[in-house]
């Protein structure tokens, strides 16, 4: 067996059934590029060679690991919402371009087929193909980002939700009718200056909320006792995202039921 | 009221009783990591926060031996791992976790304790943390994703020590949202069984609902 593996503390070259380590001098700057397929041979017995004791081994594993996380764990909070956002636009944009793009070949048939309306489709398909990627992508990194809210109302949902609010933060410091109305401000802003010159108005049910299917799949008259009740699960879970980032399962349990006791009621018409 | 051992379920594992409270509990000089209790000595260990504890308070018990290393995937905020790390005194638990925002909480603890070593990690790509972690004993798995199965293969052909075990919760919903629980369960196990041996599994209700256990071996298959 021949190789060279590159393990947190250093270098592992296999030479036929010769071991050579060399420790690298910067711990910190090893772990981080560490980067190994499975590896032939036990890692602790290697350092062994090079740590005095198993002791000493784990002891600056520890130390090390903990210095790469705390590090590594800063630079991802302040990355994470920024990161999901910027996808959500990649995702948006390319949207954009499939549609200009079907729409030119649609133009371009009607006249006469030909070599550039084969490229033209060629493009469309790549596209298509990254924005399965990209979709894929926002969904996992909100998961990751706000694991709760991803859970109420998928990666797409949640991920404009936070582009409307700014932040994690900001979304989790929001009342749950403005989560619930986010995306309609301008159908809100219209109902609130009618109001003010004594007119009749109606604010708006739902924003961004409404794409989900709990809400567009009810009757009109029932979507807004839908909405406010996810909007007001979805800033609970919001703020459990923010201040500690574990899932709970009872959020979306909860708001299952709503939407089958909702269901119920139409269905029983 | 005084408090009462009614039985060790393995080492540094108690059943107690506390005045009319029945609870388990680790063995502990540390302090409250997620807002459970402290007795004396004890670390109060809550089920419906822990899988594991609703695993042991079902009735099912697994061998944890003091100086065991453990791969745990899905550490989220250490809320099993601060148990476990009472447990395993000599031992070693390498917390993978990949959001950041639980592996702060993670973290804390790890600075506290001295035998976890966190990596905020993607436990999809063990090629990450292959030059970091060496073969363990156990691999504990918590990451409800539709591909668990895989990524438990994945790292057991990788770290898992001969003889070693695993232990996987696994979510009905997060493998298949609409399906019947039981039934996502049964594709789960006959699934897995290609890969590994299972040695056991088990409900965790009414802990966590729609969720189940299982224990498995490590296999010459994967070698």
């Amino acid at each position: 067996m021949k190789g060279e593996y590159k393990v947190w503390f250093g270098s592992v070259y296999l030479r036929n059934s010769e071991v050579e380590v060399v420790k690298s001098d910067n711990l910190v700057e090893s772990f981080i590029e560490s980067r190994c397929v499975k590896l032939p041979f036990s890692l602790k017995n290697v350092a062994l060679k090079v740590f005095p004791s198993e002791d000493e081994y784990y002891s600056e594993l520890r130390k090390t690991a903990l210095m790469v996380a705390e590090r590594k764990v800063e630079d991802e909070l302040k990355s994470s919402d920024r990161y999901v956002i910027s996808l959500l636009k990649a995702l948006d944009e390319l949207d954009l371009g499939i549609n200009l793009f079907s729409e030119k070949i649609r133009d371009l048939e009607e006249i006469r087929t030909g070599d550039e309306i084969e490229e033209f489709r060629r493009i469309v398909r790549e596209l298509r193909k990254l924005r399965k990627e990209i979709e894929g992508k926002v969904n996992s990194e909100a998961a990751k980002l706000m694991p709760n809210v991803t859970e109420l109302v998928g990666g797409v949902i949640a991920a404009r939700l936070l582009e409307r609010a700014g932040s994690l933060k900001r979304l989790a410091n929001m009342a749950a009718s403005t989560i619930q109305i986010l995306g309609a401000e301008k159908s809100l802003f219209k109902a609130m200056s009618r109001m003010k010159k004594g007119k009749k108005a109606k604010t708006p049910k739902h924003g961004i909320i409404f794409q989900h299917p709990h809400i567009r799949t009810l009757p009109k008259s029932l979507r807004g006792k839908m909405a406010r009740f996810l909007a007001s699960k979805l800033a609970i879970a919001a703020r459990i995202d923010f201040y500690s980032g574990e899932l709970k399962e009872e959020i979306v349990e909860a708001v299952r039921k709503k939407y089958e006791e909702l269901k119920a009621v139409t269905e029983g018409r | 009221m005084k408090l009462e051992i009614l039985e060790e379920v393995t080492t540094n594992v108690f059943l107690a009783k506390y005045g009319e409270k029945e609870f388990l509990a680790t063995k502990s000089k540390f302090k409250s990591h997620y807002g459970e209790k402290k007795y004396v000595g004890l670390r109060e260990w809550i089920p419906y926060r822990s899988k594991l504890a609703a695993m042991i308070m079902n009735g099912y018990r697994l061998d944890l031996k003091p100086d065991m290393k453990v791969l745990y995937l899905g550490a989220a905020s250490g809320t099993t791992v601060s148990h476990l790390s009472d447990v395993l005194e000599r031992g070693m638990i390498y917390a993978v976790e990949y959001s950041a925002r639980p592996f702060k909480k993670l973290l804390e603890l790890a600075v506290e304790r001295r035998n976890i070593v966190p990596l905020l990690k993607d436990a999809s790509k063990p090629e990450e943390y292959a030059g970091i972690v060496e073969r363990v004993d156990l691999i504990y798995q918590d990451i409800a994703q539709k591909n668990q199965r895989e990524i438990f293969v994945k790292n057991a052909d990788f770290f898992l020590e001969e003889g070693g075990e695993g232990l996987i919760m696994v979510k009905a919903r997060s493998i298949d949202s609409v399906a019947d629980p039981s039934e996502v369960f049964r594709r789960f196990l006959s699934e897995l069984e290609e890969d590994v041996p299972i040695i056991g599994y088990g409900k965790l209700d009414p802990f966590h609902r729609d969720h189940i256990f299982v224990h498995v071996s490590d296999s010459e298959r994967l070698k």
